[in-house]
């Protein structure tokens, strides 16, 4: 092979300069982010019931922080309907509630899926009531 | 009239402060920062409470020495963990005390959760029970009636030293649920430097896993950190966690591996300098840490 050294060697350190980026790409750390959860949770409609033994009755619903539902309740059933995820390991709706009453009250919240399969829990309080209800199917 | 008022006043004086004076408080040691604290809140001014176990030492690497050995020969009461929390030195402890002493190994009239151990098929008893709140506050009615028990004349004060304690543990633990609440549940997946929030997560629906076993002083093997790198990516886990007693090396190379984040500094294995220096805070430093973390 002829030719000035010089242009052999330019010829040489631009080959090696080729060959780092694979070498480069081959040794590099992944610094990927973490994969998203395999199971992803599209937002089911549910409907929510809440019926109370004393009324006037006013409470609050919140889920993942946010307030989801806020009422004075004046009849002992209400109800409505929610888009919500609902993973298969539950999820948890704090409530607070408080009746105008100072006696032993109770406030049971109905959650149904929209396969109809239906989640009962009951919250019972004196004046005031604060829980964190854990709904999951069986 | 004024001698004999004089020789009654005297009286009285020989038969009651000689008798006060009698009435010592109850001393208690401590092989437990959390127990600690409990026996302080529940036994006032009543009872002097030695801590041989310091705020942010590693329980599990703890070795018994002749002036704490001293101390708890000197003390009425010896409260320990249990739950095999103190195997290493429990034999040559029992041995040394005096029949005088009472032992109370708390974790031991407590619930157990058990965990295979990495080698072999020996389950292995969890001992980290304070990390549960609802754990802590039958720990304080243990250590309640074991006071009320021992020195009886103080039981009033025991027992509505302990209900007061035990009001402020309901509202941590109420406290602690609404901020997990804020956590969606599918996102509950709890990954710490050794296993020790099993009765943590029990509470508040996590599931866990850690890098270590159950004590510290196992290191973990190339196989279970491959597989639990694998498993960080495959569920998608956002962060993970150091603790305030061991080293971060492993931790932050398997950060780098999965791609998931340092979520902060736990308090595993009871109270420690900060957050941590009391109960409650060492809690709500805990489940902040991780809420904020994983959400």
């Amino acid at each position: 092979m002829r030719g000035s050294p010089l242009a052999q060697t330019v010829l040489v350190v631009a080959v090696l300069l080729l060959l780092l980026i694979p070498l480069h790409r081959l040794t590099q750390r992944e610094q990927r982010p973490p994969e998203q959860p395999v199971v992803s949770v599209a937002p089911k409609q549910l409907h929510l019931a809440i019926r109370t033994t004393a009324v006037p009755v006013r409470f609050e619903i919140t889920f993942l922080g946010k307030t989801l539902w806020a009422e004075e309740a004046l009849t002992p059933e209400v109800a409505k309907e929610f888009d919500l995820d609902f993973p298969k390991e539950g999820i948890d709706l704090v409530v607070d509630a408080t009746w105008e009453t100072k006696a032993l009250a109770a406030m049971e919240i109905t959650l149904s899926l929209p396969d109809g399969t239906a989640i009962h829990k009951t919250l019972w309080g004196q004046g005031t009531a604060n829980e964190v209800l854990t709904f999951q199917e069986q | 009239m004024g001698l004999r008022f004089t020789l009654r006043a005297l009286l009285v004086c020989f038969l009651v402060f000689p008798t006060a004076k009698l009435q010592a408080e109850m001393k208690v040691a401590c092989f437990s920062t959390v127990l600690s604290e409990i026996a302080q809140k529940v036994g006032g001014k009543n009872v002097t409470v030695t801590s041989l176990i310091k705020p942010g030492q590693d329980p599990h690497e703890y070795e018994l020495t002749p002036g704490d050995l001293s101390a708890a020969t000197a003390s009425d009461l010896v409260i320990l963990s249990g739950k095999g929390m103190e195997v290493s030195y429990l034999r040559n402890l029992r041995d040394a005390l005096p029949k005088r002493v009472q032992v109370l190994e708390v974790g031991d009239q407590l619930p157990s959760l058990s965990k295979k151990a990495e080698e072999g098929n020996e389950m292995t008893q969890d001992p980290h029970w304070w990390n549960s709140v609802s754990d802590t506050e039958k720990a304080t009615m243990i250590v309640r009636d074991a006071f009320v028990h021992l020195d009886g004349q103080h039981a009033a004060d025991y027992q509505a030293a302990a209900q007061a304690y035990l009001n402020s543990l309901q509202e941590l633990d109420s406290w602690a649920r609404r901020k997990i609440a804020e956590l969606p549940r599918n996102q509950r997946k709890l990954v710490t430097s050794h296993d020790a929030f099993q009765y943590f997560a029990k509470d508040y629906g996590f599931q866990i896993d850690s890098i270590e076993g159950l004590t510290t002083d196992q290191e973990p093997s190339v196989s279970h950190v491959t597989a639990l790198i694998a498993e960080i990516k495959k569920e998608g886990v956002k962060a993970i966690f150091l603790e305030n007693t061991l080293n971060p090396k492993v931790s932050v190379e398997i950060t780098r591996e999965s791609g998931a984040k340092i979520g902060g500094s736990l308090y595993a294995d009871g109270l420690g300098p900060g957050d941590g220096e009391t109960y409650a805070g060492m809690v709500r430093h805990n489940v902040t840490t991780i809420v904020d973390a994983l959400k």
